[in-house]
C-alpha cells in the first residue's frame, strides 16, 4: 500500500524533474548544433541550419518537443548524444562503471573512516589527540579538491613517479588488470576521500559528544560501565540513525563530488560527461544524466528513511505502549 | 562502629570562565549502613555536586579536596578511574532526576537492566542475567515485569521509567544509593510509591540512601536523618524529628515557614528575603547572614562552626553560641489544624462558564487520547479557582481551550457572556484579547530571550494599541515591575540574566500590564524553589487582593492550591471528578481519586509520615464514569455505586 504510494510519488517527481530540466536546458543560451556539428555549425547557411534543426526536432515549440521526448522515452528510446552520435545509454554505460568505482569505494571509505575517526576524537575529546586530529582535519577540509589533486600529481606522479597521473587504466591495455586499475585509482581516490572525510568525522564527533552529556551516560557510568563500552554500546547506537541519514542523503553528493577530481585526473567518468553535456547543449544526454542523479537522490532519501526507521525504535509507528505522559 | 560513608572537610570547586565557583564548602557528613539521609536545599546549593563527588563523576572542570572520603572502608580519594569503576554499581550507585533522559532510548529496558547486572558479573550466563533482571523488576514493583522486559523506554510512563532506573541502580546490590531528586519530575501518586519503595528496599536489602531533594515534605516522608544545605555548606543536620520538630538554624526556619502545608488558611507565608549568594567567591562570614533577620554582627565576619544541639543534631549558626542573645523562633512545626470547612454556594456574577468541554488528541497509529471529557464548571467574579490533577489529566489543555489557544472539539467556553469559540465581532475579539491573560510554567521558554524585561512587559500594550496609562510604555513597564517587587534596574535585563523567580515575576507583570479581569496561571510555581514559590504565591495573593481579578490557578501542588484558592476542581484523566470549596474538599474529599491524591501528598511532618500506611493503588483504576452531582451544598463529585452522599 505505502510502497505503491511511494512508487507513484517517485515517478511523479521524476516526471516533474524531466519537464523542468527539459525547459531550463532549452531556455539557456547556447547553440545545440555546435555539439553536433562542432566548428562547422557556425558556417552553416540559414537554410542548412533550419534543415539541421528540423532533423533534430529542434524547430518545434518546447512543449511539443517535450511530449515527443516523453513518448520516445516511454518506449525506451532516450535519444542520442549530439556530440558522441551514439545512443545516450551507450555513452553513459561506457563511463558509469568508472564513476561508481571511484565514488562508491570512496563513499564506503569515507563512511567507515569518518566513523572511526569521529569516535576516536569523541572518546579523547579535548585531549591532545583530539586537538591534533581536529586541527589536521580542518586544514584538509579547507584544501580545495583540485589543488590537492594537482599536489598529489606533482608529488606522486611527477616527482616520485610512483603512480600514474591520469586515466582509468594504462594505454593499450584495454580494460587493464586489477592491479593496474588500482594504481590508477589510488590518487583520485585519495583526493576524493581527503576532501570529504573530515566533514563527516567532525559530524560524528559532535553527535557522539552531544550524547556523552546525556543522562543515560552518567547513569551507566554510575553502574560501573567503562567509557569505551558506553561509547560503542550506547552512544554509537543513538548516533547511528542520524549518521546513516546524513550519509544516505549525501550519497549522490559524494558520488557526484568526483566531478572535479575526474576532470583533473582525466578519469573517464560521468562527471566529465555531465559537465560537457550541460556546457554544449547536448540535450538528450543532459536529460538522462539529470534524471539519473535525481533518481539517485530520491532513492537515497527513501533509503535513509527506511534505515533510520529500522535502527531507531522511536521512529516506528508501531508503538503500542499506553499513552500516559502528556503535559 | 564503622560508618558506611564518611566525608570529612570535602570541598568541590568548579573552574568557570567567570571565576572559580565553590559549590561544596567544607562538608563533613557520615552515614551508617542502612540509613536514609535526606540532603535538602535549594537549587545551586551544592547537593548534586556532593553526590557526584562521592561517585567520582564530577565533570572535568571540577576540583575536589577532602580530608577523608571513604565508602565502606575504602578511601576513594585519588582512586584511578579503573578502580572507581569497580566500586560504582557494586558499592554505591545513583538515580538521577529526569527519568526521560536517564535511559538509553534505543535499547529495551530489559537489555539495560541486564547490562547493569552483568557489568559486575561478566561471567553470568545470558539466561541467568535475564532472570536476575526480571527479579529486579519485581523488586521495584514494576507491574508486568515480563511483559515490560522487551519494551523501549519511550513506551513507558515517567514513573515506570524511574522504577527501571532504580532497578538498574540496584543491579549489583550496592550498599549505598545516591538518589538525586528521584521524584521531582513525577506526580505525587508516583512519588509516594517511589519513596515507599526506597524504605522497603532499605528494609529488605539494607541499602542505605542519600536522598537529594528540594522538597522538605519528601525528606520528611522518606528520611531518617535530614541535612539542610545552603550555599555549599551543611547548615543543619539531625534526625528528621529533630530538624522538623526543633529546627535551630534560621534558614531552616525560613524554609519551613515558606511551606503552604504548614500555614493556616489565611495566614501569609514567610518568604526568605533576597537571593542565595553567588559562590564565586563565597561571601565572608555566614553566607546566609544578609538574608537572616536574626543575623548577629559576628555573622558578617566569621563562619559559624557546627554547634551541637543534641548528640545527633547540629546546626551552624552563631545563635547557638552561649554568648548569643536568646531568640525565639516564630516557625510552626507540625501541621496546623484544619479550618472549619465552609459550605456555601458560590456567590457573585459568573465570569467564565465552561460547559461540556471535550477534546481528543490524535496519536500516530490511529489511536487517540481523550484529554478533556465533558468538563463543566463556572468561575465567578473575583474568585480564585484552583484546578489540580496529575500530568496528563488535561489541565493545560483546559487552559488552552479557555484562552483561545486550542479549539475544543465539543463544548462551549463563555466569557463575560461571549462564546469565545463562536463568531466574534471586532470589539468582542479585542475584549477577549485584552481582558484575559495567562502565565505559563516555564518562563524561561515563554519569554522571548532577545527582549528586555521592559520590552516584554510593554509588548501586550503595544500590540493591542493600548494607550499606556502612565505616559510611556517604559514608565508602564517600570510601574508593573515595581508592582511585582522588582526594582527598575531590571528593566533592561534579558530573561537569561534573571533567576527563575525573577523571570516568573516578569511574566506576571507582563500579564498584569493589561489589567486583566481573568488571569490564568498554568503551573506557575512548578519550576521554582520552595522559598521562591512562597514569594510568588504571596505575590499572587497580594495582587489578587489589590486588583480583584478572577484567577484560574492550575497546579499539581495540593498544599499551594489549598493555601491560595477559594474553590478547587479535581481533574482526573480529562474528567472533572470533584468540585468544592477548598477546605470542604481537603477535609471531606468524596471521590476516591481526590482521596488518593491527598493521601499521596507528602507532608513536612516526619512523625505523621512514619505512621502513614504504604501508598499502593492503581492510578488508572478510579471510577470516572458517573455524572457530577451535588453531594453537599456547593460540593460536587462524581460518585460511583458504593459512594453515598454524606
Amino acid at each position: 500500500m505505502s510502497v505503491i504510494k511511494r512508487l507513484l510519488a517517485f515517478l511523479l517527481s521524476l516526471l516533474i524533474l524531466s519537464a523542468a530540466v527539459f525547459w531550463i536546458a532549452r531556455l539557456a543560451p547556447g547553440d545545440p548544433l555546435i555539439s553536433y556539428y562542432g566548428e562547422r555549425a557556425e558556417r552553416l547557411s540559414p537554410a542548412d541550419r533550419a534543415r539541421a534543426e528540423a532533423a533534430l526536432g529542434l524547430d518545434k515549440p518546447i512543449h511539443v518537443q517535450y511530449l515527443r521526448w516523453l513518448q520516445n522515452a516511454l518506449r525506451g528510446d532516450l535519444g542520442i548524444s549530439y556530440k558522441y552520435k551514439q545512443n545516450v545509454l551507450t555513452v553513459i554505460g561506457d563511463r558509469i562503471g568508472n564513476t561508481l568505482l571511484l565514488g562508491g569505494v570512496g563513499y564506503l571509505l569515507i563512511f567507515s573512516l569518518a566513523l572511526a575517526l569521529g569516535l576516536v576524537c569523541a572518546r579523547w575529546r579535548d585531549r591532545p589527540l583530539d586537538k591534533i586530529l581536529c586541527k589536521l582535519g580542518t586544514v584538509t577540509a579547507c584544501i580545495p579538491e583540485f589543488w590537492l589533486s594537482l599536489l598529489l600529481i606533482l608529488v606522486f606522479s611527477v616527482t616520485l613517479r610512483w603512480l600514474p597521473s591520469s586515466g582509468a587504466w594504462s594505454l593499450g591495455a584495454d580494460g587493464g588488470s586489477a592491479a593496474d586499475r588500482l594504481r590508477h585509482l589510488a590518487l583520485p581516490m585519495t583526493a576524493v576521500v581527503a576532501g570529504h572525510l573530515w566533514y563527516y568525522a567532525y559530524t560524528v564527533r559532535n553527535l557522539v559528544t552531544e550524547q556523552m552529556g546525556a543522562g543515560y551516560v552518567l547513569l551507566e557510568r554510575a553502574e560501573g560501565l567503562s567509557r569505551g563500552r558506553i561509547l560503542l554500546g550506547h552512544c554509537l547506537r543513538n548516533v547511528l540513525p542520524s549518521y546513516l541519514t546524513i550519509m544516505a542523503v549525501d550519497l549522490p553528493h559524494i558520488l557526484g563530488g568526483t566531478y572535479v577530481v575526474e576532470t583533473v585526473f582525466s578519469y573517464p567518468g560521468i562527471g566529465t560527461l555531465s559537465y560537457e553535456s550541460a556546457r554544449y547543449q547536448d540535450y538528450d544526454l543532459l536529460m538522462v544524466l539529470c534524471l539519473l542523479s535525481g533518481a539517485a537522490v530520491m532513492v537515497c532519501n527513501m533509503l535513509a528513511q527506511a534505515v533510520s526507521r529500522r535502527v531507531d525504535p522511536r521512529m516506528g509507528a508501531g508503538m503500542d505502549g499506553e499513552v500516559t505522559d502528556r503535559g | 562502629m564503622e560508618k558506611l560513608l564518611q566525608i570529612e572537610h570535602l570541598s568541590v570547586c568548579f573552574d568557570a570562565p567567570a571565576g572559580t565557583v565553590e559549590a561544596v564548602r567544607d562538608v563533613t557528613l557520615d552515614l551508617a549502613a542502612g540509613e536514609i539521609l535526606a540532603l535538602v536545599g535549594e537549587s545551586g546549593c551544592g547537593k548534586s555536586a556532593l553526590c557526584r563527588a562521592v561517585m567520582g563523576l564530577l565533570p572535568a572542570n571540577a576540583r575536589m579536596e577532602a580530608a577523608r572520603l571513604s565508602v565502606a572502608g575504602t578511601d576513594i580519594r585519588g582512586l584511578r578511574e579503573r578502580d572507581m569503576r569497580r566500586l560504582r554499581g557494586k558499592v554505591f550507585s545513583m538515580v538521577l532526576q529526569d527519568p526521560m533522559t536517564s535511559l538509553d532510548p534505543t535499547c529495551t529496558v530489559g537489555a539495560q537492566i541486564t547490562e547493569a547486572v552483568r557489568s559486575h558479573a561478566p561471567k553470568l550466563g545470558k539466561d541467568e542475567a535475564r532472570r536476575r533482571a526480571l527479579e529486579l523488576m519485581e523488586l521495584v514493583k514494576l507491574d508486568g515485569a515480563a511483559a515490560r522486559y522487551d519494551r523501549y523506554p519511550g513506551e513507558l510512563s515517567g514513573g515506570q521509567r524511574q522504577l527501571v532506573v532504580l532497578a538498574i541502580a540496584l543491579a549489583s546490590g550496592p550498599k549505598l544509593l545516591l538518589a538525586d531528586e528521584p521524584t521531582t519530575a513525577l506526580d505525587v501518586t508516583v512519588q509516594a510509591q517511589i519513596l515507599d519503595l526506597l524504605r522497603d528496599i532499605r528494609r529488605e536489602l539494607g541499602t542505605a540512601a542519600v536522598l537529594v531533594t528540594h522538597d522538605l515534605a519528601v525528606a520528611a516522608r522518606a528520611a531518617d536523618r535530614v541535612a539542610v544545605m545552603y550555599a555549599g555548606k551543611i547548615v543543619e543536620i539531625g534526625r528528621a524529628e529533630e530538624v522538623f520538630g526543633d529546627p535551630r538554624h534560621p534558614y531552616t526556619w525560613g524554609l519551613l515557614a515558606s511551606l503552604p502545608a504548614l500555614a493556616k488558611k489565611g495566614e501569609s507565608l514567610y518568604a526568605i528575603p533576597g537571593m542565595p549568594p553567588t559562590l564565586a567567591p563565597p561571601p565572608k562570614g555566614d553566607a546566609f547572614a544578609c538574608r537572616n533577620e536574626f543575623a548577629l554582627a559576628i555573622d558578617y565576619e566569621r563562619q559559624p562552626p557546627m554547634f551541637p544541639v543534641t548528640d545527633t543534631h547540629f546546626a551552624a549558626t552563631w545563635l547557638l553560641d552561649p554568648r548569643a542573645p536568646k531568640v525565639t523562633r516564630s516557625v510552626r512545626t507540625g501541621l496546623p489544624d484544619a479550618a472549619e470547612p465552609e459550605r456555601r454556594p458560590p456567590a457573585g456574577e459568573v465570569l467564565l462558564d465552561v460547559k461540556g468541554l471535550t477534546h481528543r488528541f490524535p496519536l500516530p497509529g490511529g489511536r487517540s487520547v481523550l484529554a478533556l471529557d465533558g468538563v463543566s464548571f463556572q468561575i465567578r467574579k473575583g474568585e480564585i479557582f484552583g484546578l489540580v490533577g496529575q500530568s496528563g489529566s488535561g489541565k493545560s489543555t483546559l487552559a488552552r481551550c479557555v484562552m483561545n489557544i486550542l479549539r475544543p472539539q465539543a463544548g462551549t467556553v463563555v466569557y463575560q457572556g461571549v462564546d469565545v469559540w463562536g463568531r466574534l465581532s471586532r470589539a468582542e475579539r479585542r475584549m477577549l484579547r485584552t481582558d484575559r491573560q495567562i502565565v505559563f510554567q516555564d518562563s524561561a521558554g515563554s519569554l522571548d530571550p532577545r527582549m528586555t524585561a521592559s520590552e516584554l512587559i510593554a509588548e501586550p500594550l503595544a500590540v493591542n494599541h493600548v494607550v499606556p496609562p502612565r505616559g510611556s510604555l517604559r514608565a508602564e513597564a517600570a510601574f508593573q515591575l515595581h508592582y511585582v517587587g522588582l526594582d527598575p534596574s531590571y528593566l533592561d535585563k534579558y530573561p537569561a540574566q534573571l533567576s527563575g523567580g525573577q523571570r516568573q515575576r516578569v511574566a506576571i507583570a507582563r500579564a498584569l500590564a493589561m489589567e486583566p479581569s481573568l488571569l490564568v496561571a498554568d503551573e506557575p510555581l512548578a519550576a521554582l524553589d520552595a522559598s521562591i514559590q512562597a514569594q510568588i504565591l504571596e505575590l499572587f495573593k497580594h495582587l489578587q487582593a489589590q486588583h480583584g481579578f478572577t484567577f484560574l490557578f492550575i497546579a499539581h501542588d495540593l498544599a499551594a492550591v489549598r493555601h491560595l484558592c477559594d474553590r478547587v476542581g479535581v481533574l482526573y484523566r480529562g474528567k472533572l471528578v470533584e468540585l468544592a470549596p477548598t477546605e470542604e474538599l481537603y477535609v471531606n474529599p468524596l471521590h476516591p481519586y481526590t482521596r488518593a491524591l491527598l493521601e499521596a501528598a507528602p507532608l513536612p511532618d516526619p512523625v505523621r509520615e512514619r505512621r502513614r500506611p504504604p501508598c499502593r493503588f492503581d492510578e488508572a483504576a478510579f471510577d470516572r464514569s458517573g455524572p457530577l452531582v451535588e453531594a453537599a451544598l456547593g460540593h460536587f463529585a462524581v460518585l460511583g455505586g458504593e459512594e453515598a452522599a454524606p
